[in-house]
């Protein structure tokens, strides 16, 4: 009998190599020009190759603060909001970051204070089919640089360089 | 962070550049650098220095920085002259300059180990101090291998900005950094720098990218193809922020261009 084929993930993934200060100019360069503006057009204001430019569309689209229609990128009522915020962009979307992997898995492990490496969430992850590389060793550099870069900004995460220890903020 | 720094009135000249020139002597003859460059830097100001490739734009900033003495003329802060390396002036450069084997704090740690007159918890508030304000709050004990080309060039923003000066000088600040984070940090440089929370008076910029410095400038002075000297100098009067899709940009942009051509 055959092996049953394991169900697709229906999680949310970060990109791995996006960054929110990327999606932050994304969303203000989107903003500056009426809100509503075509994705090769986006690409060339940011000074963005395509293929670069759209994971941060999807990572943008992930957190609510565009949605995409027909090659249009459309600002939502959250990016807008997003886009006239002056400080603490990412604080503002912590419970939203919150609910995409790996941070979600990270959160969870690290509940109630314990602290947690990046590849004791890579670990956890792979078992439930989540990866963001074949390789184990870019899996977990990939997903340490995402909590880094994400779960910190956004106040979710702290970070101990010299333990290599996420505890929640 | 302004605690011990002296408060000027605005319109108050924070540096001058007098007369500076500066030879390099190669083989016995003289090479020219620098000719009888003057400039001026008031309070709350940020100015732009332009030029051609290789012209000696980062060369004038060392000067002002006193890492590098003139062949001839002087380099005042208020009223007293530049002859090395100071307290007061703090440089920020191209390639982040990051002790790799350090956190982000450690760096800019690092950066205050010769103030004798601040005991080890005044050094760190004063470090976590010039983090946030760098926007690097729980970036504390990260490795600068860690961190993003931006998130980096932060660290050198900040440990710049720990030592409480009064002149920043930057070098070329955003030319390692990625198109999107460049223009994120551009946006934010004057606020940055130039608020209550610094003790930075006025800024010095270096950047061979004439929409940057049309973007981040106060005042612009473009300097000639080696030796350099000024070839033009102006006051750029556009609000902030600036689109840089407006006809007044593009218009400043090349009135910058022709004077390079």
């Amino acid at each position: 009998m055959a092996e049953p084929h394991r169900p697709l993930p229906t999680a949310l993934l970060m990109p791995g190599t996006v960054r929110g200060g990327q999606v932050i100019s994304l969303v203000e360069v989107a903003g500056s020009i009426g809100g509503k503006v075509d994705v090769p057009k986006l690409a060339d204001e940011l000074g963005a190759d395509i293929a670069v430019l759209l994971p941060i569309i999807d990572a943008a689209e992930m957190l609510g603060l565009v949605r995409t229609e027909k090659g249009d990128v459309h600002l939502t009522e959250l990016g807008l909001r997003f886009q006239k915020a002056s400080k603490n962009k990412l604080k503002g979307l912590k419970d939203r970051i919150a609910a995409i992997e790996p941070f979600r898995t990270a959160l969870e492990l690290g509940a109630h204070g314990k602290p947690v490496t990046a590849s004791q969430v890579a670990e956890s992850l792979s078992d439930m089919g989540l990866k963001w590389h074949y390789q184990p060793e870019m899996n977990e550099a990939l997903i340490k640089a995402l909590l880094i870069h994400w779960a910190i900004y956004a106040g979710l995460l702290k970070y101990d360089g010299k333990s290599g220890k996420f505890t929640k903020a | 962070m302004s605690q011990g720094q002296l408060q000027v009135a605005a319109g108050t000249t924070i540096v001058t550049v007098d007369h500076v020139s500066l030879d390099y002597h190669k083989e016995k003859e003289p090479l020219p650098v620098l000719a009888d460059v003057s400039l001026t830097a008031m309070k709350d100001e940020l100015v732009a220095v332009t030029g051609p490739s290789g012209c000696g734009k980062s060369t004038l900033l060392r000067i002002i920085a006193g890492l590098v003495k003139p062949t001839a003329g002087s380099v005042k802060v208020l009223d007293s002259v530049v002859k090395g390396p100071r307290d007061d002036i703090s440089m920020v450069f191209q390639n982040f300059v990051l002790l790799p084997w350090r956190t982000a704090l450690e760096n800019v740690l690092f950066g205050l180990s010769s103030r004798n007159d601040l005991s080890n918890e005044q050094k760190k508030a004063k470090a976590e101090s010039a983090l946030e304000i760098a926007g690097l709050s729980g970036f504390e004990n990260v490795y600068p291998g860690e961190l993003s080309g931006g998130m980096k060039q932060r660290v050198g923003v900040a440990r710049a900005l720990a030592t409480d000066p009064r002149v920043m000088l930057l070098d070329e600040p955003f030319s390692s950094l990625d198109d999107l984070t460049a223009e994120r940090l551009r946006k934010e440089t004057y606020t940055l720098l130039i608020n209550p929370q610094t003790s930075v008076q006025t800024v010095i910029l270096v950047s061979h990218n004439v929409e940057e410095i049309i973007e981040v400038a106060d005042k612009v002075v473009v300097l000639s193809a080696r030796p350099a000297s000024v070839v033009g100098e102006f006051k750029v009067d556009l609000p902030r922020p600036r689109n840089k899709k407006s006809e007044e940009f593009f218009q400043w942009v090349d009135k910058v261009y022709s004077l390079l051509s």
